[in-house]
């Protein structure tokens, strides 16, 4: 039986809950996580079963300061594995536990790990948006480019394609903080 | 104190006013932690995105201040605004406590 196993997983910016679900039941069955790499490929190597909580923080100040950051993670008995886009990664057996644990303990600092991933990720996105995208699209269409030739034609619907693709991903960020505030009210 | 301040921090959560209450002494994060769960016996334990997030994000508000750097662990204390927070929040959760305790005579 092999000891090494990849699997592909694709999961949001917005789902680093489903995420730490997933790599805590892959150790659960025996597969413990060693790394992770674009554009989502998750590498396991065999191990004991065993409950261990997984958990994701974004923050940037603490990349910039990695050594004070690792430190009081390290304090609290969490062992760090890795940055990935952002994101860093903990883990701790749940026998070294007393009672339920994460890296965060109050709502207001999980809320605040929203908002960096949002002024991080969502921000950016947000200017390219209004800064490229719509202004492109409200050109074309006051050029009626739809019915011009191939090439303008098909830039057209590549920007029309991208800009629906950017609103759906604006919506689901912004259900997944409504949800997240009334779960939590 | 401007209003910024006083919106975030008046009331505060229970990690907020931890952490002010015990940088009146320098401490680090990891420090303010054991302390609490000491103090409560155990009851609060914070977690460290929290302390680290509530740290970085109290000193930028000038509540408290970086002293030094010991084996990678930054100490902070309390600053004058930091003490005046503090005040407000105690005078809130004593009042909130005389009102406990006329509910119950």
């Amino acid at each position: 039986m092999s000891t090494f196993k990849k699997e592909f997983r694709y999961f949001t910016i917005f789902d680093y809950e489903k995420e730490q679900d997933y790599l805590s039941q892959m150790h659960e069955h025996g597969w413990k996580f060693t790394t992770v790499y674009f554009p989502g490929i998750y590498c396991f190597e065999a191990c004991q079963p065993e409950k261990v909580v997984y958990q994701l923080d974004y923050n940037q100040d603490g990349l910039a300061h990695k050594d004070e950051y690792l430190q009081i993670f390290r304090d609290c008995g969490w062992e760090y594995l890795m940055d990935f886009v952002g994101y860093s990664y903990f883990r701790k057996p749940a026998a070294e536990m007393k009672e339920d644990e994460g890296i965060f303990c109050d709502d207001e600092s999980r809320l605040d790990m929203m908002k960096r991933i949002f002024r991080g990720r969502m921000v950016p996105l947000l200017v390219i948006f209004l800064v490229v995208l719509i202004p492109q699209l409200m050109r074309q269409l006051a050029d009626n480019a739809w019915t011009q030739g191939t090439f303008r034609s098909s830039l057209f619907w590549f920007y029309l394609g991208l800009t629906v693709v950017y609103l759906i991903f604006f919506i689901r960020f912004a259900l997944h903080y409504l949800q997240f505030k009334n779960r939590h009210r | 104190m401007d209003a910024h301040i006083k919106k975030v921090y008046v009331p505060m959560t229970e990690t907020g006013f931890y952490i002010l209450l015990c940088l009146r002494t320098p401490n680090h994060g990891y420090g303010i932690i054991q302390r609490v769960e000491a103090m409560t016996d155990g009851e609060i334990r914070l977690a460290p995105g929290t302390m680290y997030g509530s740290l970085s994000k109290m000193e930028k508000d000038g509540l408290i201040e970086f002293v030094q750097e010991q084996d990678k662990r930054k100490i902070y204390q309390i600053t004058k605004l930091g003490e005046e927070v503090l005040s407000l929040e105690m005078k809130r959760i004593k009042r909130l406590y005389r009102s406990v305790k006329e509910a119950e005579q």
